[in-house]
């Protein structure tokens, strides 16, 4: 069915010289008239696209809905589908539960994230304002190898020596433990590679040189300002990325001491172990930063991930 | 006058140096402690235990805050599953030398596992503690100790056993509900399989029993108890499971109660375990002291008066029972022996007791009236002190190796496998001796 | 201007002009500026990665050929915790759930993404509101995921169950056997990536040029036909990069599994859904095995490899039809 709509607009689309004129309907574009597929959507895509985003939604509306009533909810049948009114309740309660440390949680991780994903910007525009607009031997070697790096999970196969070296260091169930091993980032240094190979023309660079401008004055002066939404890109999906990290802060901190995850994960052992609706409002807490983010800078979140995937 | 080729210079430096200040270490979360310990300086004490409901030190603590106020105490419960999370992580920390608490509690079937590290511990007789002695069963104040000899730990409650029983859903099946009667149900293991067939024959919507667990842990115990005292390992720490006889007993039982249909499909500390305990997923469940505490807690105002609390069948069981030790990695080691040693006090000890039914392993507490005749409201009032008291007065200790909880862990969960279906009795027992072998041959 | 100055301060002996050490001095500094930032600029990733990769990538190898206990002797036993693992059923047996459970969430989420990012290239109302509902999975807890799944696939008390009780099925038990812990913890993760990989799909589906279909169009193929013989073989390099990501994602699954059975490591009672990564923390943590746990590590590394290897043959093979 879609294929019939769709030829007779591409037909209406195309020059009439090669065919017979069918000014049936006016050819369609989008606004920038970049490559788009003409085909509108039919009632089949909708309904896909519907079914996808109820999918998608379900679990965190039914964590919602568990999470403003009380422990019953998750047992009883057939499942409660409305939230109820218990959520503040149960936020005040979880946040003063003190086996979970939800709130020390919450602040670890945004310190963790947030120092991860400075640094991981500081490190990646460096380097990646080196590898695109600066020659220098061994730049293709070098290349090669952080890409390699790219290909090793390090706190899954590094996790027994990191662990050894944090105890030798004194640096168990501390902040830096949980941030260092992360600042090897490779993803970011292609990324923001790309960004200045596309944001900072040549002959800027060029004439900026002659101009007597050092490195460091041409990273701090052109290449900043023009990478700056690669940046916030970088910036933001570093920060959502080590916010969902669980298996090394659960190796290096101590209950007392937890990233958010680890936080929650305790929220299933500890004093409501046997109430989903306390364990489901920590949750939520959890999500909702990373939400707050996510609507606040979404459509930039959603570009970065696009030019990403355009670019791979 | 800065020349130009200077001030970039300086910009350079001033940039380098704050890309170094950027991935230089952050400040770590340590809230902790000052040098020195001179008895005036603020001091804040970690103390770490287990449990559904943790030790009952709520108040504890606060009155030790208000007796010494310069030591702030920090309690935490970290977790109820001590076999999987608590005891892993405290070896971790012991290990690493940080990270553990300055008083952390020890269950008693990972003792044997913890004593072997002599060196991870501070001698608490060197604070004058092993004046505490007179305070305890001979059994109890030995396991404290080191391989050493050290004295590492301070009892702090025993387990005792019992057997919870939901009076609600065994008045459905038409058995009776009043304790007395139940008692004389099951005073051996043959009366418990009777009443086990009558309850599963009465069609009711739940499971006769908990899980294979428990039941298995009571009857091995009990067996081991009655038997030379060891189950898993011997005296010299050779693995002997697949020979114990104590072992292949309570292990065909449980095979026994399985064919019958009586055991629920849970394993203990799980989500759906702890959501049936307050669902009336299951009819009764083996009950040390402190699990009277944890079903409380777990199944809510609303059941109270559904749960009571009877004899164990052939009376006498064990399981549980803590020590508080001070690793030797803390700080203030003085003051976090003095720590222990109040909570361990049988006054203390009784304060426990009063909050959340740890029965005190301090005879001098389990004599007090308080206890003795203590009754638990929750449970209809069942004399509890007396019912735990009978089940201690008759147990024979057991000996458990150092790898003793890991191992645990793994055999248990073949039972579960065999209540699951995923093992057939036939296969059962080759599954449990190799899942126990296989423990032994990978750990370190 | 430079000469002159050279030319008026040369015969006499005069006090040295600033000018020209300066001079001197700034030509030797922009030439070193030259040759050298470059190194120090990529310098911070390559001495963190020497210090948080590299080291421990050696050093696990070196801690596995040894008894290893954090306090005791360290003993040489050269490549027996090797020979234990690859001859011991259940490290085997983790292998394959690790494989299977990748398999399983990799390859229905990137087909689904792939259908999805497609449903998407279409015109209509309400484009980046669509495209954020389909990425809210990606910015959820990992963790909580988890655990509302594993809530969702309780077997007495579970969604999933009911829902399937209302069309007659008995109640599944999805702890217990290998496929349905499989299925279940999968279905955990294609829920959270299948969206952002549609996005990414749909980024690179945008670039293809609107030629291709038209010429194919006019020759009068399908719909079908112009999604597999263009829009997929002209995604090659983005299908590459997802599934490698993909891969290494499925590899090291750890949160999901744990989670699905109450935080525990032994991944169910025969270990039926317990992964490599649950293997290695489990030797180190629980059994005190250090050495067994870097070895294992170091396999999982080589798996890691191989499979990333393997995909890329197979997927590479997708060819463009003229």
């Amino acid at each position: 069915m879609s294929t019939v709509t769709s030829r007779t607009r591409a037909d209406a689309a195309t020059e009439p010289a090669d065919r017979r004129p069918t000014r049936r309907l006016r050819p369609r574009r989008n606004r920038s008239g970049a490559g788009v597929h003409v085909w509108d959507a039919t009632p089949l895509t909708r309904i896909a696209i519907g079914a996808t985003i109820i999918l998608s939604i379900f679990p965190l509306y039914w964590m919602i809905v568990v999470a403003s009533r009380d422990a019953s909810a998750a047992t009883t049948f057939p499942p409660p589908m409305t939230p109820g009114g218990n959520l503040a309740d149960n936020v005040s309660t979880a946040i003063n539960d003190d086996s979970s440390n939800l709130v020390k949680g919450l602040i670890n991780s945004f310190i963790v994230s947030g120092t991860v994903a400075f640094s991981v910007v500081v490190i990646s525009t460096l380097a990646g304002f080196a590898f695109a607009k600066l020659r220098f031997k061994g730049s293709t070697v070098l290349l090669a190898i952080i890409l390699l790096t790219m290909a090793v999970p390090l706190q899954h196969i590094g996790i027994v020596p990191l662990y050894i070296m944090m105890i030798e260091l004194g640096w168990v169930n501390t902040l830096q433990a949980v941030i260092l091993p992360f600042l090897v980032n490779g993803f970011g240094i292609f990324l923001m590679r790309q960004y200045t190979i596309q944001a900072v023309p040549d002959e800027l660079v060029e004439a900026a040189r002659i101009d007597g401008a050092s490195t460091l004055r041409i990273y701090w002066n052109i290449v900043l300002p023009a990478v700056r939404p690669g940046i916030a890109v970088l910036g933001l999906l570093t920060f959502m990325q080590n916010w969902n990290e669980f298996l090394w802060p659960l190796i290096a901190l101590s209950p007392d001491n937890p990233t958010v995850q680890v936080a929650i994960q305790q929220l299933t052992t500890g004093n409501y172990s046997a109430d989903y609706s306390m364990i489901f409002t920590g949750t939520l807490l959890s999500i909702l930063p990373l939400l707050i983010v996510f609507i606040a800078f979404g459509k930039q979140i959603v570009g970065g991930i696009m030019e990403g995937g355009v670019k791979a | 006058m800065i020349s130009k080729a200077a001030r970039r210079t300086k910009l350079r430096w001033l940039v380098g140096v704050a890309a170094i200040a950027l991935l230089a270490p952050a400040c770590g979360g340590d809230d902790d402690s000052s040098s020195g310990s001179s008895s005036d300086e603020p001091v804040t004490l970690t103390v770490n235990v287990f449990g559904g409901d943790g030790f009952g030190y709520d108040n504890l603590v606060k009155q030790y805050e208000q007796q010494h106020p310069n030591i702030t105490v920090d309690y935490n419960v970290v977790t109820d599953d001590y076999d999987n999370e608590y005891r892993p992580q405290l070896i971790q920390q012991l290990d690493a030398g940080s990270g553990a608490g300055d008083v952390v509690a020890i269950e008693e079937q990972g003792v044997g596992q913890m004593m072997s590290m002599d060196d991870a511990w501070v001698d608490l007789s060197d604070y004058g503690l092993d004046s505490r002695e007179s305070d305890y069963p001979a059994w109890k104040w030995d396991l404290g100790h080191t391989n050493d000899g050290k004295l590492a730990g301070l009892g702090t409650d025993v387990g005792g056993m019992a057997m919870c029983y939901r009076t609600d859903l065994f008045k459905q099946a038409g058995l009776p509900t009043n304790r007395d009667q139940v008692a004389a149900m099951w005073q051996d293991w043959d009366g418990f399989t009777q009443t086990a067939q009558k309850f599963v024959d009465s069609g009711v919507d739940s499971a006769f029993i908990d899980s294979p667990n428990q039941i298995y842990n009571i009857r091995l115990v009990q067996e081991a108890g009655n038997g030379d005292g060891t189950s898993y390992f011997d005296r010299d720490n050779n693995y002997i499971l697949a020979d114990s006889p104590a072992v292949k007993t309570a292990f065909d039982y449980v095979l026994q109660l399985n064919d019958m249909g009586a055991i629920g499909k849970f394993q203990n500390w799980t989500d759906e375990w702890n959501v049936a305990m307050e669902a009336g997923g299951f009819a009764t469940m083996g009950c040390p002291a402190w699990m009277a505490g944890v079903i409380e807690s777990t199944s809510g105002k609303q059941n109270a008066g559904n749960w009571d609390m009877a004899p164990v069948p052939g009376v006498s069981g064990n399981w549980g029972g803590s020590w508080l030790a001070v690793p030797a990695q803390s700080d203030h080691p003085e003051e976090a022996a003095a720590l222990a040693d109040f909570l361990t006090q049988p006054s203390s000890q009784l304060a426990a007791y009063k909050a959340i039914s740890v029965f005190p392993s301090a005879p001098e507490a389990q004599q007090n009236p308080a206890v003795a005749d203590s009754k638990n409201a929750y449970f209809n009032d069942a004399p509890v002190g007396q019912i735990i008291s009978d089940s201690i007065t008759s147990f024979q200790p057991v000996y458990y190796g150092e790898l003793h909880s890991a191992v645990r862990a793994a055999v248990e969960d073949v039972l579960y496998g065999v209540v699951e279906g995923t093992y057939s009795d036939d296969e059962a027992w080759d599954a449990f001796v190799s899942a126990g072998q296989e423990v032994v041959d990978t750990s370190g | 201007m430079k000469t002159a100055e050279r030319v008026a301060s040369e015969p006499q002996a005069q006090p040295a002009s600033p000018v020209r050490p300066r001079n001197r001095f700034r030509r030797f500094l922009s030439l070193v500026d030259l040759k050298a930032s470059p190194y120090l600029l990529v310098s911070p990733y390559f001495i963190l990665f020497l210090i948080f990769g590299a080291f421990p990538l050696g050093f696990t190898l070196w801690v596995s050929l040894h008894d290893w206990q954090l306090a005791g002797d360290k003993e040489w036993i050269g490549l027996d915790n090797y020979q234990f693992l690859l001859t011991n059923e259940r490290f085997r047996m983790t292998v394959v759930n690790t494989i299977g459970m990748f398999v399983l969430a990799t390859v229905p989420q990137l087909l689904l993404a792939l259908m999805v990012a497609n449903a998407l290239n279409k015109r209509f109302r309400g484009r980046l509101l669509i495209r954020l509902g389909v990425l809210i999975p990606m910015v959820t807890s990992v963790v909580a995921v988890a655990i509302v799944f594993s809530q969702i696939y309780g077997t007495k008390y579970g969604m999933v169950n009911w829902f399937l009780g209302n069309f007659g099925v008995d109640p599944i038990d999805w702890r217990k056997t290998s496929l349905a812990s499989w299925v279940a913890i999968s279905s955990m993760v294609d829920w959270r990536w299948t969206g952002y990989n549609a996005i990414i799909y749909l980024a690179a589906m945008q670039a293809i040029p609107r030629v291709l279909y038209e010429a194919a169009t006019v020759d009068g193929a399908s719909s079908r036909r112009q999604f597999w013989h263009i829009t997929v073989p002209q995604l090659k390099p983005v299908i590459i990069f997802t599934v490698f990501i993909s891969t290494i994602g499925g590899l090291t699954l750890f949160a999901e599994p744990m989670m699905f059975n109450s935080g525990r490591l032994d991944g169910g009672t025969t270990g039926q859904f317990q992964t490599v990564a649950m293997y290695i923390v489990q030797a180190f943590r629980e059994r005190n095995n250090y050495g067994l746990a870097a070895a294992a590590a170091w396999l999982l590394f080589a798996l890691i490899v191989v499979i990333a290897l393997a995909n890329y043959l197979v997927v590479n093979r997708i060819r463009e039809s003229r």
